[in-house]
C-alpha cells in the first residue's frame, strides 16, 4: 500500500482531530511520528518500542477481559491482560502459536527469573503448524517475570516476560 | 461430525454476520483478529478474541499457519474464511483437513477446479453449460490473432488465473492484438504467476447476473435464484438485486439450472454462485466463471428466499443433508442491496479511512443493514472500504426502490465520507428505476456525477 500526499494531509487532520497526544503509524518503508503539545518525555514513549514496535499491549487487550467474563465456556480462556510495571519492558509474542520455554521437552528452560539477557539471546519456541521459530530477547536486561506458560497458545503480540533492561 | 466452536477467519461486516449465524445456531465463536480490529465488533461479538498478527493482512488474515494455531489453540473444531482473503485457496481447506478442522465452505477440489478459469470453462463446456464463444489458451500474439480473427472482434483477452474482474484486457481490432497480448501476459504473470491466457468474444449490451447454490455431501444440489450485479464501478459491485429483473422466465429457469447442473458436475458441497454473462440483445446467457465461497452479495437472496445462507454453510459443513428440495424454495418479493463504502465520492472515489462520530443507520419494514460499524469506530486503514450493506426488501422492485431510497436518505454518517451520495444519484435515475442499464451503464453515469462536481 502506498501512501499519496493526500493520503498523508488526511491522516494528520485525522490525528489533528483526534485526542491522542502521541501517535506513530508505518506502511511499508513510510514511518509517521507525530506529537501534539508538549515533547514525550524519551523515556516513557520508546520503552516498548524498542522492544516490539507496538503499542503498550494491556490497553489494547482490554476488550478481551470483559469477553473472557462473559463468554459462555470457551475451555481456554483469553490471556489476562499484563499490567507492565514502571521500569520494565515487555517481550511480546512474534506471532500466534504455542509457545514453548524450553528447546525440548524434559530440558532446561532458555531463561528463568533472574537470567541476564542481551537482544539476541533465545528466550523460547512458537510453534505454528509443527513449524518452530525462535523468539530473541530484543533487550539487554534481566528476566524479572514468565508470564507465558509452556505449551499454551499465545497470541501475537502477548506479553511472554518482563525484563527490567540494564 | 457437527460444529461446536468456529474460528471466524475473517474481519468486517462478514465477521458479524457469521457470528451472528453461529448464535442463531448454538455455536461458539473465537473471532481471529489482526492487531489493528482488537477493537472491532467482531472481536466484541464473539466468545473471545485470538490474536493472529499485525494489521498488515500478508501478515494475520493470508497467513495460513496463523490461522490454524489459532484454532487449535482456542479448542475450534471448524472455520469459516468469510469472502475474499484466504477463502478461494485452496491450501487453507487443504491445512484445516490435515489438522482436524471442518472448513466452513467446498472442498480443496472444488476450489482448485474453479480457480483455474479456463478449466472451469472447459468443464462448464462438458456438462453442457453456454460458455462465452472464445478460445482455449492461446499462447502467442500470432495464435491469439487467428483465433480472434475466427470469433470476431472486438475480444476479451483474459488471464486464466485472474477472476473476479481481475486480469482482463479488451482488444478491439487486429492491429491491437500484439501490443495488448503481450502486455496482458506480463500482467498476467505479474499478478497472479502465471502468463495463460485465454479469450472471449466482447459482449457490449450485457447484463451481470449470477446464480446461488447450495449443495451438500449426499450429492444434493439446488439453486436459490439469480442475482442481478451489473452496477459495477472498476469491477466492483455497488448494488445487487434479486430476482433479476426483465428477465423472461424461460431464460430464468434455464439459467438456475445450468448452474445447478454445473455444480453437480464437480460435486460441488456448501454455498457457491455461479457467473453469467448476459446479453440483452441476443437474450442469450454464457458461463463466466464460479465463485467457490459466500458472497458479498449474498442477503438479497436470504430477503427473498428466507433462507439464512450462513447458517446453512455452517449446517452443511457440519455433516447434515440439505432441509429443502428445489419445488421447497419459494421467491416472494424484490430485494435491493447497496454497498457503502467508506469513500469519498466528490473527490474521484478517494478511500476515507477514519474515526466515525455519528453513526445512525436506517430502519423500518423491510430494512436489513449488515455492518461492523458503530459510533465511534475507527475504520483502519489497511483493508477494504466497505463499511456497510444496506439491503431492503419490497413486494416488488418499485417497492424496494422506494424503501432503499428512503433508507438512503435517512441514514446519518458524520466523522468520514462515504458512498451515500452516490448511490442516491444512481437510485433516482429513470435509467435505473427503468431497468435500462447494462455492465457499462455505471460508468457512464460516473462521467456525469463527475463532471457535475468539476464545475463546482
Amino acid at each position: 500500500m502506498e501512501l499519496s500526499e493526500d493520503d498523508v494531509l488526511h491522516i494528520l487532520k485525522l490525528i489533528d482531530e483526534s485526542k491522542f497526544d502521541y501517535f506513530q503509524l508505518e506502511v511499508g518503508e513510510l514511518k509517521i511520528t507525530v506529537s501534539k503539545g508538549d515533547p514525550i518525555p524519551v523515556s516513557a514513549a520508546p520503552q516498548n518500542v524498542s522492544v516490539s514496535q507496538t503499542p503498550s499491549p494491556a490497553p489494547a487487550q482490554a476488550p478481551q477481559v470483559t469477553q473472557a467474563a462473559v463468554a459462555s465456556a470457551p475451555q481456554k480462556e483469553a490471556p489476562k491482560p499484563v499490567v507492565i510495571p514502571e521500569g520494565h519492558v515487555s517481550i511480546n509474542a512474534s506471532m500466534v502459536g504455542i509457545f514453548y520455554v524450553a528447546p525440548e521437552p524434559g530440558k532446561p528452560p532458555f531463561v528463568t527469573v533472574g537470567a541476564a539477557v542481551k537482544e539476541d539471546t533465545t528466550v523460547g519456541l512458537i510453534e505454528v503448524m509443527k513449524v518452530f521459530s525462535a523468539v530473541s530477547a530484543g533487550v539487554k536486561g534481566v528476566v524479572t517475570e514468565v508470564l507465558a506458560q509452556n505449551g499454551q497458545l499465545v497470541e501475537y503480540g502477548q506479553p511472554l516476560f518482563l525484563v527490567k533492561p540494564s | 461430525m457437527s460444529v461446536t466452536r468456529v474460528l471466524v477467519a475473517n474481519r468486517g461486516e462478514i465477521a458479524v454476520r457469521i457470528i451472528k449465524a453461529c448464535q442463531s445456531l448454538g455455536i461458539e465463536t473465537v473471532a481471529a483478529v489482526s492487531e489493528a480490529d482488537r477493537d472491532s465488533l467482531a472481536a466484541k461479538r464473539a466468545n473471545r478474541v485470538v490474536c493472529i498478527g499485525p494489521a498488515r493482512s500478508s501478515d494475520s488474515y493470508l497467513q495460513v499457519g496463523a490461522l490454524i494455531a489459532g484454532a487449535q489453540g482456542t479448542g475450534c473444531d471448524a472455520l469459516h474464511p468469510g469472502y475474499g482473503f484466504l477463502s478461494e485457496r485452496a491450501a487453507l481447506p487443504e491445512a484445516c483437513t490435515k489438522h482436524n478442522i471442518v472448513f466452513v465452505g467446498p472442498s480443496a477440489d472444488n476450489i482448485t477446479k474453479m480457480g483455474d478459469k479456463l478449466e472451469a470453462r472447459r468443464i462448464a463446456q462438458s456438462s453442457g453449460v453456454p460458455i462465452v464463444p472464445g478460445s482455449d489458451h492461446a499462447k502467442n500474439a500470432r495464435e491469439a490473432g487467428a483465433l480472434a480473427k475466427k470469433i470476431g472482434y472486438p475480444i476479451l483477452l483474459k488471464a486464466s488465473a485472474g477472476g473476479g474482474g481481475r486480469g482482463i484486457k479488451l482488444v478491439s481490432n487486429a492491429t491491437e492484438m500484439e501490443a495488448t497480448f503481450s502486455t496482458a501476459a506480463a500482467e498476467a504473470r505479474a499478478a497472479f504467476g502465471d502468463d495463460t491466457l485465454y479469450m472471449e468474444r466482447y459482449v457490449g449490451n450485457a447484463r451481470h447476473i449470477e446464480v446461488q447454490v447450495l449443495g451438500d455431501h449426499y450429492g444434493n444440489v439446488i439453486h436459490l435464484g439469480e442475482r442481478d450485479c451489473s452496477l459495477q464501478r472498476r469491477h466492483q459491485k455497488i448494488i445487487e438485486e434479486a430476482p433479476a429483473y426483465a428477465l423472461a422466465p424461460a431464460v430464468r429457469e434455464r439459467i438456475c439450472a445450468a448452474a445447478a447442473t454445473l455444480a453437480r458436475s464437480i460435486g460441488y458441497c456448501n454455498a457457491g454462485t455461479v457467473e453469467f454473462l448476459y446479453d440483452n440483445d441476443s437474450s442469450e446467457f454464457f458461463f463466466l466463471e464460479m465463485n467457490t465461497r459466500i458472497q458479498v452479495e449474498h442477503p438479497v437472496t436470504e430477503m427473498i428466499t428466507g433462507v439464512d445462507l450462513v447458517a446453512q454453510q455452517l449446517l452443511i459443513a457440519g455433516g447434515q443433508a440439505l432441509p429443502y428440495k428445489q419445488s421447497d424454495l419459494k421467491l416472494h418479493g424484490h430485494a435491493i442491496e447497496c454497498r457503502i463504502n467508506a469513500e469519498s465520492p466528490r473527490q474521484g472515489f478517494r478511500p476515507c479511512p477514519g474515526r466515525i462520530t455519528e453513526w445512525q443507520p436506517p430502519s423500518g419494514a423491510g430494512v436489513r443493514l449488515d455492518s461492523h460499524c458503530y459510533p465511534n469506530y475507527v475504520v483502519p486503514p489497511y483493508y477494504d472500504s466497505l463499511l456497510a450493506k444496506l439491503i431492503v426488501r419490497g413486494e416488488d422492485r418499485l417497492q424496494a426502490i422506494e424503501r432503499i431510497r428512503n433508507a438512503l436518505a435517512t441514514f446519518r454518517v458524520e466523522g468520514i465520507d462515504t458512498g451515500i451520495p452516490f448511490l442516491q444519484f444512481i437510485i433516482d435515475d429513470p435509467d435505473y428505476r427503468g431497468g435500462k442499464i447494462n455492465t457499462r451503464w455505471l460508468e457512464k453515469k460516473l462521467e456525469e456525477y463527475s463532471a457535475s462536481y468539476a464545475v463546482g
